[in-house]
């Protein structure tokens, strides 16, 4: 019956979101299951249902989740799906790293400027945090350490707790561009902040959907030293930088983001290039997403310099020496890619 | 073992079940409570049948269509009576705890 065939398109065609090999396996079995659940078995009724039934937003969303679940595999994924998923949870690990680095720049500044660190001398004026004299400052603290937070409930492996508060972390900032847009209080083109919001707020905060039940688990200790780590050899020099005078060598956010991420590149290519097999190509996957997510952003925050065509000259040299670190790079990546191995086989019936 | 999976394994431990013979047995055991999509259902049981704990069973043809069953291993048979005894032990220490508190009549 040809009508019996458009409903069963529709959702053959929602089914295309998962990745060929699943399909291939399961497709006519979760559309024969997907038909039972809407016919009735009363002939008027399913004829309706065949011609002008879809499938529902939940089945879809069902599918769509089973899709992400997929394409971000877990151990027993096909190499390169699980490759993807190593790649996305270790950028989002990364990622995080960075927002919680922020954070705790901001803690120490605090409690530096509250002389909880008696041995230390009183911060210059120019660095000492104000207390928050109202509740939007309290609250961008209050985000500060929520990232923190964030963070360590990632690499504690308490994904889910960890997504929840990155995610009420990022409503604030939303909150702020979303009144800065429509009360016209904020510069144009104001380019910059929102790609901050999407990059390297809202990016990562839903790809943590890649740490789910069947992703390996990363080891915790690692990632937990890696911000005290992060803090003293990144953020700790450019303080020393900017307490000496010399505040212009100190580069912007996205800046430092394209610099750091182009560190990585190059202590990551002996591995890269020696072939070795030890060598899954995963990490150098995590530094092209990387790549991606900070050569976006550095091309959307140039839009905050167009005034100055001596910044815009630094943030395209920035992004040029990405891209060659990334390209140098780019075939140990593919190594992720290449040779997918099948999925382990279904037992046939019988 | 997750509430989907504890109910998906019960539904088989009586025989084998098609994709949606488990999600009309899952909403009839809980009670209405676990309403299975058809995208949340497959992926329990691609997930079941990774570690062993299901196994296809048989196809039949239904309207034109096959229809494939699946039921339980005995590693699945095993892991569904542990959980079970687990979800039984912590049930019977949250009665005990509300008898205590006089939250719930004794008996």
């Amino acid at each position: 019956m040809s009508s019996d065939l458009d409903l069963e398109d529709r959702y053959r065609r929602v089914l295309r979101l998962l990745p060929g090999y699943y399909r291939d396996e399961w497709e006519e079995d979760m559309v024969a299951a997907f038909l039972d659940s809407r016919l009735t078995g009363d002939l008027d009724e399913d004829v309706y249902v065949v011609l002008f039934g879809r499938p529902s937003w939940q089945e879809v969303a069902s599918v769509a989740g089973l899709a992400a679940r997929l394409y971000l595999g877990g151990a027993t994924a096909p190499r390169r799906y699980f490759a993807w998923g190593q790649a996305t949870r270790f950028a989002v690990l990364a990622v995080t790293l960075v927002q919680a680095t922020r954070g705790l720049d901001v803690l120490l500044l605090t409690a530096w400027s509250r002389r909880l660190f008696g041995w230390l001398p009183a911060p210059p004026a120019g660095m000492v945090a104000a207390m928050p004299s109202s509740l939007p400052s309290a609250v961008w603290y209050l985000v500060a350490y929520a990232w923190i937070v964030a963070f360590v409930m990632l690499a504690l492996r308490y994904y889910r707790i960890a997504q929840f508060i990155a995610a009420l972390a990022i409503v604030p900032d939303l909150v702020t561009l979303l009144q800065g847009q429509f009360t016209g209080r904020l510069p144009a083109p104001y380019v910059g902040p929102w790609a901050f919001f999407f990059l390297l707020n809202l990016a990562p905060v839903l790809a943590m959907t890649a740490f789910h039940r069947d992703a390996p688990s990363a080891p915790c200790w690692p990632w937990l030293l890696a911000l005290p780590a992060n803090y003293l050899l990144v953020v700790v020099p450019l303080l020393a930088l900017d307490l000496n005078g010399n505040s212009a060598w100190v580069p912007d956010f996205s800046g430092l983001y394209c610099i750091l991420v182009t560190l990585a590149c190059l202590v990551r290519l002996p591995l890269a290039r020696s072939r070795q097999a030890a060598s899954s190509g995963v990490w150098s996957l995590t530094l092209v997403l990387l790549a991606t997510d900070a050569g976006a952003y550095r091309i959307f925050s140039i839009a905050d310099y167009l005034h100055d065509r001596h910044l815009i000259n630094v943030g395209l040299a920035e992004l040029l020496i990405l891209l060659v670190a990334v390209g140098l790079i780019a075939s140990d990546a593919a190594r992720a890619q290449a040779a997918a191995s099948a999925p382990p086989p279904y037992p046939q019936p019988g | 073992m997750t509430g989907q999976a504890f109910f998906v394994l019960t539904a088989l431990a009586d025989g084998p079940r098609h994709g949606y013979g488990i999600v009309g047995e899952v909403a009839e055991l809980s009670q209405g409570r676990v309403t299975l999509k058809i995208g949340s259902l497959y992926g329990v049981l691609d997930r079941l049948s990774a570690e062993g704990l299901i196994e296809p069973d048989r196809e039949e043809a239904h309207d034109g269509r096959l229809r494939r069953y699946y039921r339980l291993t005995q590693d699945g048979r095993r892991a569904l009576a542990t959980e079970a005894e687990l979800r039984a032990a912590s049930a019977r220490v949250v009665r005990a705890r509300l008898r205590l508190t006089g939250t719930e009549p004794a008996g």
